[in-house]
């Protein structure tokens, strides 16, 4: 039961070769490339979805931050489908492995940070001392402001695996008890089953949630430097 | 929003004119005073437990 409950967070293989590369890539095959001013009524939806999405997001932002439009939706895009598709039985999703995630959290929050030092470097350092503080407090609040900047990649790069990863395996704990109550107690199996229909559902929001919550802060931490 | 247009209403004498936490210039020059504090410290710590022989003669 152990082995069996963290066996589909391993790195996967296909006769003794690495594929995690083709599983991170295969989102991308669910996106074709419009080829024509009016395309098929797959690519018309995500196109429309894709505009609805970036029209919300860019709202806040001034000429330079919008040049970051691409990689915002490339991003929502890439973390919602890679969440939605793990929620196929016995799928690997990539983004429960936390090295994948920091991978993507870091450089994205440094670009962040280095385009506000280059080009507002008054601003930037001078966020870190809120308007106001009395004289006492101040060597503390830049240090602990200090911190806070560079806990950011973290605390991205860690929702994002914690929630992906403890979905996954409440899915997986709950399956394991109905199956196992169905012999037992049948009505406490059914009422389980209605638990992981439940949960299953909340999985769907918490996949979709949860990139849209990737792409906000990182649109924000640009917001703030741009 | 702080900003150039708002450090204006301040007006700051002597010491206070550059390092205070009301204006753009003030802030900077604290978190910049600050962490050239640290990285002081840091650095004459460091610089003084590499070298015990010497402290030894």
């Amino acid at each position: 039961m152990n082995e069996n409950l963290f066996a589909s967070f391993a790195a996967p293989s296909m006769m003794g070769l690495p594929i995690v590369v083709l599983i991170v890539m295969f989102p991308s095959i669910l996106f074709p490339t419009p080829s024509r001013l009016i395309n098929n009524r797959l690519i018309s939806i995500q196109q429309w979805l894709i505009q609805l999405t970036s029209k919300q997001m860019l709202a806040i932002h001034n000429q330079k931050g919008r040049t970051w439009a691409l990689m915002l939706m490339s991003l929502i895009l890439f973390i919602g489908s890679t969440n939605l598709l793990g929620l196929l039985p016995h799928s690997f999703t990539p983004t429960t492995q936390l090295s994948m995630n920091l991978g993507m959290a870091i450089p994205l929050w440094a670009g962040t940070v280095i385009t506000g030092f280059r080009y507002k470097t008054k601003v930037s350092l001078a966020h870190f001392l809120p308007q106001g503080t009395p004289l006492p407090l101040i060597p503390m609040l830049v240090v602990i402001e200090t911190i806070s900047l560079f806990i950011q990649p973290m605390a991205l790069a860690v929702r994002l695996t914690a929630n992906i990863t403890a979905g996954h395996l409440l899915i997986h704990l709950i399956g394991g008890a109905t199956l196992a109550l169905i012999n037992i107690s049948a009505t406490t199996a059914f009422i389980t089953f209605i638990i992981l229909i439940l949960l299953t559902i909340l999985e769907f929001a918490v996949a979709l949630i949860q990139a849209y919550v990737f792409t906000l802060l990182v649109s924000l931490y640009l917001h703030d430097n741009t | 929003m702080a900003g150039p247009e708002t450090d204006a209403q301040f007006h700051f004498t002597g010491i206070r004119k550059y390092f205070n936490s009301y204006t753009l210039t003030g802030r900077m020059n604290c978190v910049l005073a600050t962490r050239g504090g640290i990285a002081l410290l840091l650095y004459f710590k460091l610089g003084s437990k590499k070298t015990p022989a010497v402290k030894a003669t």
